[in-house]
């Protein structure tokens, strides 16, 4: 599965003049203007519409890095991203923080704390099980972190995860990580399933991918299963929300399918503007050297820039909260841990009873 | 003529103004220097958010409004006071451990487990607390048994009546110290836990409060000062006290009460010869002003 690596550039145009009729089509380009991006309010986005049916969600507007794309446009523009970043994702995530996301990650698992169980002298103290579901988790960092904590640090075996993905590519290679550096026990207790983690009632196993023509990311027509209401204990998604197209929907989508009880756990980059001189050398280093990093390292500067962009549009601590709030969850405190001074934040919220 | 010079002045200064760097980057790097701004792009995030200069929306009924919100910097005798830091989630899962837990099986997971577990949540909920859950439930019973001290101090009315003010700071402050009573074997321990450097800050801000707060319900009224140096002797009493009370075997720990009797003492004695020192000195001084004024030396 050697991925070609289209340049964005050159695949954005293509992918516009498939999904927009042509008297539609905007100016391309992903350079930053001021007032092109004042201009490209959102109004859609004011009214919260409830709105599931595919055809009419696909054309609302979202923001693709620093354009203004289509939610559908926004879905296959990030599955070109990642397929093309999917075999260096390690190797990237290193150089461009330092190898630290191996510090946030292991943060992240540790303080979930998977798979404690209190003593008791009744029942056996290993026997409580609990479902994890790791979404957009596709190379599997955190649910290989989160099956050692439970499996052994905790002394728990009866801690499943599942890794949900809707890119294929990202799930390959978390199966074949898996199947190299997992025990068998651990391997047991893992499952890789294609879902958008925007309607998670549409799901099937990972089907490898036997040639360059399928298409990399998951399509909904091809669903078999589905992930039940209240059926998960802890559902996580680390580095992976900003890339939603509709992230209201993937956290009312959380909220259905976690037991009440549950916990929501969402490790993303965040806003470091509480101190700004640091702020503002971790600025130069995102829009400068990440996409030079990128092109020298991975031969992929678009991927890159459109990564430093995305942080750029993330919702800040506050907003997210507030939106993790909006979808019923309950939080405690602020609701936010910064990690390095706001360059990454763990949100976690809880489903009430 | 001088109307076109100061046109040609403006018109040379919004040239230059035009010349400053746009770029998101370089303006992150003036607005560091310059400003104090918290975002230094455009915050058109295309999903619904709070806008950052409006009141707070009224929520839904069900959702809670975080603490943050509502946060006020002053202190108000006529309005109900802001929720404080703990949320009501938070403050069910954590009053049912400290209640019913804690005493048996000290400030640990296994608490917060057992009492999730109690709740009809699951093992995994404490997670939701944040990084250090227990540093969490210590910090709750801190903030507990301190503004519960206020309603502890209206049932002892009949008490407090006649009192001078350090006659009640010491009732006071010794009904605040029975309050730890139910946990009192595993005090050391949530201590260590409040010694670690990242939870100094919050010990420190909540032994601070509690000073005040006693001799606020005591009614003392300075404001010179001596209200910080009361208050500061207060909370190192306090401190001092409560650790004495982790090793206290007596009866209705007495020896505790005398120990917090006998440091009050030493802070009064120790606060009269300060004044009396400042006193002399400050005697003696003009005095020797006035005999070098009456040599001739003007000063």
């Amino acid at each position: 599965m050697a991925a070609a690596r289209p340049a964005l550039r050159r695949a954005v145009p293509s992918l516009r003049s498939t999904f927009l009729p042509h008297h539609q089509q905007p100016q391309c380009h992903h350079h930053v203007t001021i007032s092109r991006r004042s201009l490209s309010t959102s109004s859609s986005f004011r009214n919260d519409t409830p709105n599931t049916s595919s055809s009419s969600t696909a054309d609302r507007e979202t923001h693709f890095g620093f354009s203004t794309v289509t939610e559908s446009q926004k879905r296959a523009l990030v599955a070109s991203v990642f397929t093309s970043v999917a075999d260096s994702y390690d190797k990237m995530n290193d150089l461009m923080s330092f190898g630290w996301h191996r510090i946030w990650k292991d943060h992240f698992v540790s303080t979930l704390n998977p798979g404690f169980s209190p003593l008791s002298s009744s029942s056996d103290p290993s026997s409580s099980p609990q479902h994890i579901l790791d979404i957009a988790g596709g190379t599997g960092d955190i649910a290989f972190r989160m099956l050692n904590h439970a499996h052994v640090v905790n002394q728990n075996p009866n801690v499943k995860v599942t890794i949900s993905d809707i890119n294929r590519a990202m799930l390959s290679v978390g199966k074949s990580r898996s199947s190299e550096q997992l025990p068998a026990s651990q391997q047991a207790a893992l499952s890789f399933i294609e879902a958008n983690a925007e309607d998670l009632t549409k799901t099937r196993p990972l089907q490898p991918i036997l040639s360059q023509q399928e298409q990399t990311f998951f399509d909904p027509s091809t669903a078999t299963s589905s992930i039940p209401d209240n059926s998960v204990d802890l559902y996580t998604v680390a580095f992976g929300i900003r890339n939603f197209s509709n992230i209201p929907a993937a956290l009312k989508e959380a909220y259905r399918v976690l037991k009440p009880g549950g916990v929501f756990a969402c490790l993303e980059f965040s806003k470091a503007d509480k101190h700004p001189l640091f702020n503002s050398v971790y600025k130069e280093w995102s829009f400068r050297a990440i996409p030079l990093i990128g092109q020298l390292v991975a031969g992929d500067r678009d991927s890159y820039q459109y990564l430093v962009e995305s942080i750029e549009r993330f919702p800040r601590q506050e907003e997210f909260r507030d939106m993790i709030l909006g979808a019923g969850f309950r939080v405690s405190g602020d609701g936010w841990e910064d990690l390095t001074g706001g360059v990454a934040a763990v949100h976690r919220g809880m489903k009430p009873r | 003529m001088a109307s076109r010079a100061a046109v040609n002045r403006s018109g040379a200064a919004r040239r230059i103004l035009l010349l400053l760097p746009t770029r998101p980057v370089t303006r992150s790097l003036l607005a560091a220097v310059t400003t104090r701004s918290v975002t230094t792009l455009p915050s058109a995030s295309t999903y619904p958010s709070r806008q950052r200069n409006k009141l707070p929306q009224p929520r839904q009924q069900g959702q809670q409004q975080p603490s943050s919100l509502q946060q006020r910097t002053y202190h108000s005798t006529t309005h109900p006071p802001p929720p404080g830091p703990f949320t009501p989630a938070e403050t069910s899962l954590l009053t049912t451990a400290l209640t019913s837990h804690v005493p048996v099986h000290g400030f640990t997971l296994q608490s917060l487990t057992l009492a999730a577990r109690d709740l009809s949540l699951l093992d995994i909920s404490p997670s939701f607390l944040g990084p250090a859950p227990i540093a969490r439930l210590i910090h709750f019973h801190l903030y507990t048994t301190r503004t519960t001290l206020s309603s502890l101090a209206a049932q002892h009315t009949d008490l407090l009546s006649g009192l001078t003010i350090p006659e009640k700071v010491e009732l006071l402050t010794w009904l605040r110290l029975k309050q730890n009573e139910p946990i009192i074997q595993h005090w050391q321990q949530a201590l260590a836990v409040l010694a670690q450097p990242s939870h100094v800050p919050t010990a420190v801000k909540e032994l601070a409060m509690l000073a005040d707060e006693v001799y606020y319900l005591a009614g003392d009224k300075s404001v010179d000062p001596s209200w910080y140096t009361k208050r500061g002797a207060l909370s190192g009493i306090y401190a001092a006290a409560e650790l004495f009370m982790t090793t206290d075997k007596s009866e209705g720990f007495q020896e505790t009460r005398r120990f917090l009797r006998r440091r009050l003492q030493e802070a009064e004695e120790l606060g009269g010869a300060v004044k009396g020192v400042g006193e002399w000195v400050g005697f003696t001084a003009s005095a020797g002003i006035n005999v070098l004024r009456s040599k001739g030396v003007r000063i």
